[in-house]
């Protein structure tokens, strides 16, 4: 079972204090969607999760093991994966390479065929083995979301951060990534979903986090957050 | 009707023609000696497109570390008493504790920081080696002893040519492997590399040194075989010429960038009369490439005559695995 | 070894005197970058060609003005920036360029390359001299004394071709200063320095601001060059030590800050002299002289990468 314990995280950038005394924890597989305004730090506290920043104050734990202070690659080793708000994949590779490229990195020895057989099998489940040969830059925006999230599969995370992996997509793909969602949910993977799709996120999610100028102000049931008025300031009061 | 495999047949042609151009040359050992050279700058450029066309580290440092194998090599000799054999194996060795260094300097380094600071290590190095005249002979140069034992060019055609070889089969068998891999997704988005576990540090360290060491190599041969080696090889000119023959070569294809070296060499030598002017329409040549023809002029022959091939039989192995998968489904 | 006050004293003299030129090529150099976010590889080479150009029109005509063919040496590779930036630079700006950091460096470095062998190939490789710019008058004040050739503050030499050449790039400096900060020229260059969207939004056509602030960059590296052409022994090879002592003095003093690239100017002109001067063996000294401001410079680069002033990129 999977635990993440953020404690206590804060962390500036020149004058700006981005995030002030975060702390939650994740316990098994969750599915926790993390909300807020635009600026709120949601983009922050991730960088901070997967390594690339360093909490000026406070700590990470994944599974018992610090790892605030970690570079990235440290990080998704031990089981901690994020996509990125704009998609990026690696361009000038073709798609089985972007997905190889995870996993030879986490497994030094260990056959190339069976890295390829996984990911012509993920790739399958994504409805996108036939591309397995293309540049993934000649691939559709949409695809190269999918990609993306194959992709972060082959890392075999047991906690996976999404960010915005909602945005600018049309129903049908949307339908595509949510069941993407609910299907490795089901597999046993923990979730945090950072998006402005208020309705998706709603009904996706088990567990609200709401940041608001980098602090949190609420966590819980979905229902419950969604009645808090400190979440309906931050939401409406934004709009003066 | 089987179609003709061109890849095999240029690639068996070229190696004929290189294996008897002494044969082919023997009335003219000048350019034997252009041949020579040529190998050695494209060494130098193959390996340097593996740092800055796989790696995406566009260093300025990589005549330095040229320099480096070959004043090395001479220095030990000189002050050692090495000979010219052991000289090369440690100033290789010694190129690529030095990328190591440098390589782990650079780390945070990116785009024209990583180029600033390469061009000042090389100028320093350069500075280095003139000032210390009592040393390295200054402007004047260092002499070295000749690697092998003979008065004849054709030796150390072969042993060039090998060394091309060997250094070229070396690296193109890296870029095949994780190493390459990895390379290229640092070059692509070196964030979104460490997100999905690759080991920056680890492997861009690895590209400056193993591509230093390549370097060395080169230089400490070279060195043995001319015999006097002068800061002038440091020049930012110089580093310019690698970097431009890899240009117009193919950035990310290392055979692309040793053939456009072998070609660049060899129509400089051819236009010697024109004098500078050569270099003034090299450089024209090499900025409309970057302009008009980004992936090199010679990369892209390569793969529409050669590589055409190999696309059409993985579109025919994908039709086969599609209908596979299909058939698993 | 004891200290020499007067003899520092004339080194930091004659090290500031040349880290005004400095500055004014950084200037350059670091209003480029601010516009285009490019470092531009082939600097030192428009420095050199604007030495050669006020070299042969002095030579040809020999009435004309010094400061006349500053300015028009100035010209001459604001034109050239100009064209250049137009040709190979423009798709950056539109940003159809994949990995455009790297196209930038390969294609200046391209431009420096080409010029300095065009320019080799032109003129030969003999180096150019012309002879100092201004006669100083003669005159006594107290303890300034002035001869033809130097001016003497007590006991501290100051050649003229250096005084002059400082002179001339303060006021350029200035010159730009009041562009910069006094015009719509300049606004249009700061909108598109912070915000290329915003700028365009407000009817400033970001293209041409980017042609605009790559040929001033070049100007003034030009006319550094022509107001250095008495002083300097000048060969086509020239530009680079220039151009490097131009990264080092951006990246000291922060990437697109122009206070930065004039402050940081002053201090390698400074750093030079002393390290030329301070160090026993006179020879290997001199030899060393450009090694002290890139020591520095990979210090700055490793330590503190934003430099003294500058914004993160």
């Amino acid at each position: 079972m999977i635990e993440l314990d953020v404690r206590d995280v804060h962390i500036h950038f020149g004058g700006i204090q981005a995030l002030n005394g975060v702390s939650f924890s994740v316990r098994g597989p969750e599915l926790i969607g993390l909300i807020g305004p635009n600026g709120a730090g949601k983009t922050t506290l991730t960088n901070i999760l997967n390594g690339v920043y360093k909490p000026t104050r406070g700590e990470v734990y994944l599974n018992g093991e610090r790892i605030s202070g970690l570079p990235p690659y440290e990080v998704a080793r031990r089981g901690l994966g994020r996509t990125f708000q704009v998609t990026r994949a690696f361009r000038r590779m073709t798609v089985l390479e972007n997905m190889l490229v995870p996993a030879m990195a986490l497994h030094p020895t260990g056959r190339r065929q069976d890295f390829v057989d996984r990911a012509m099998e993920i790739l399958r489940f994504l409805t996108m083995d036939h591309l397995a040969y293309e540049y993934a830059r000649s691939l559709s925006g949409g695809q190269q979301k999918l990609l993306e999230l194959g992709r972060l599969l082959m890392l075999d995370p047991d906690l996976i951060i999404l960010d915005e992996p909602f945005a600018g997509v049309h129903p049908k793909l949307r339908e595509t990534i949510w069941e993407f969602i609910t299907t490795v949910h089901r597999q046993g993977k923990a979730f945090i979903i950072i998006s402005h799709d208020m309705e998706t996120i709603f009904t996706l999610s088990r567990r609200l986090l709401v940041l608001n100028f980098g602090e949190l102000i609420a966590d819980g049931d979905p229902d419950e957050v969604k009645e808090d008025p400190a979440v309906i300031e931050a939401y409406l009061g934004k709009e003066d | 009707m089987r179609r003709i495999d061109w890849r095999w047949i240029l690639t068996g042609g070229a190696l004929l023609i290189a294996l008897s151009a002494p044969l082919l040359l023997s009335d003219y050992p000048y350019w034997l000696h252009v041949a020579i050279v040529a190998y050695f700058y494209a060494i130098l450029a193959s390996s340097w497109s593996l740092l800055a066309g796989y790696a995406g580290q566009f260093s300025f440092a990589h005549m330095a570390f040229m320099a480096i194998g070959a004043y090395g090599s001479g220095l030990m000799g000189k002050y050692l008493g090495t000979t010219p054999a052991v000289g090369i194996v440690a100033s290789t060795v010694l190129a690529g504790f030095v990328g190591l260094i440098i390589g782990t300097l650079c780390l945070r380094l990116r785009g024209a920081y990583l180029a600033l600071f390469t061009i000042a290590f090389s100028e320093v190095l350069r500075l280095t080696l003139n000032a210390e005249l009592k040393i390295t002979g200054g402007p004047n140069g260092l002499s070295l002893e000749p690697l092998l034992a003979t008065t004849s060019r054709v030796p150390y055609y072969y042993l060039m040519l090998i060394l091309l070889l060997a250094s070229l089969g070396f690296m193109y068998w890296l870029a095949g492997s994780r190493f390459g891999l990895f390379f290229r997704s640092i070059r692509e988005d070196e964030e979104a590399a460490a997100a999905m576990g690759v080991h920056i540090v680890r492997y861009k360290i690895a590209a400056f040194v193993i591509t230093a060491m390549v370097a060395g190599l080169a230089g400490g041969v070279e060195a043995h075989y001319i015999g006097l080696v002068t800061p002038n090889i440091l020049i930012l000119g110089q580093m310019s010429i690698v970097i431009a023959m890899a240009v117009i070569g193919g950035i990310e294809s290392l055979v692309g960038a040793a053939i456009g070296a072998i070609l660049v060499q060899f129509s400089l030598e051819l236009l010697r009369e024109v004098g500078n002017w050569r270099l003034v329409a090299f450089g024209l040549l090499l900025m409309l490439t970057l302009r008009f023809a980004r992936n090199g002029l010679i990369y892209p022959l390569i793969d529409r005559l050669v590589l055409q091939q190999a696309r059409e039989a993985v579109i025919v192995g994908r039709a086969q695995k599609a209908k596979q998968v299909g058939e698993q489904a | 070894m004891e200290i020499n006050f007067p003899f520092i004293l004339r080194l930091l003299a004659d090290g500031l005197l040349i880290g005004f030129i400095y500055a004014l090529m950084a200037m350059g150099l670091t209003l480029i970058f601010s516009v285009l976010r490019v470092v531009s590889f082939a600097h030192g080479e428009h420095y050199m060609i604007g030495g050669y150009v006020a070299y042969y029109l002095l030579d040809t005509f020999t009435g004309l003005h010094p400061l006349l063919a500053i300015l028009l040496a100035g010209t001459a590779t604001f034109a050239i920036g100009a064209v250049f930036e137009r040709i190979f630079l423009r798709p950056l700006a539109e940003e159809k360029v994949e990995r455009p950091g790297e196209y930038a460096i390969l294609v200046t470095f391209g431009l420096g390359f080409f010029l300095q062998y065009l320019t080799l190939a032109l003129v030969g490789p003999h180096p150019k001299k012309t002879r100092r710019y201004f006669d100083l008058p003669t005159f006594e004040l107290g303890p300034i004394k002035a001869t033809a050739a130097t001016l003497k503050l007590g006991t501290i030499p100051l050649s003229a071709t250096r005084l002059t050449a400082a002179v001339i790039a303060v006021v350029l400096m200035l010159a730009m200063l009041y562009l910069i900060h006094r015009t719509w020229l300049g606004k249009g260059l700061r909108a598109v320095s912070q915000d290329k969207q915003a700028a365009a939004v407000v009817g400033v056509n970001p293209l041409t601001m980017s042609t605009l602030a790559f040929g001033l960059g070049t100007m003034l590296a030009g006319m550094s060059g022509a107001a250095l052409v008495p002083t300097f022994a000048w060969v086509p090879a020239v530009g680079a030590p220039a151009a490097i002592k131009s990264y080092v003095i951006i990246v000291l003093g922060g990437m697109g800050s122009i206070p930065g690239a004039m402050l940081g100017g002053l201090i390698i002109g400074i750093v030079e002299a002393l390290g030329t001067g301070l160090l026993p063996d006179p020879n290997r000294a001199f030899a060393y002289r450009d090694a002290y401001g890139m020591v520095i410079f990979a210090l700055v680069l490793l330590l503190r990468p934003t430099g003294l002033f500058g914004r993160e990129e």
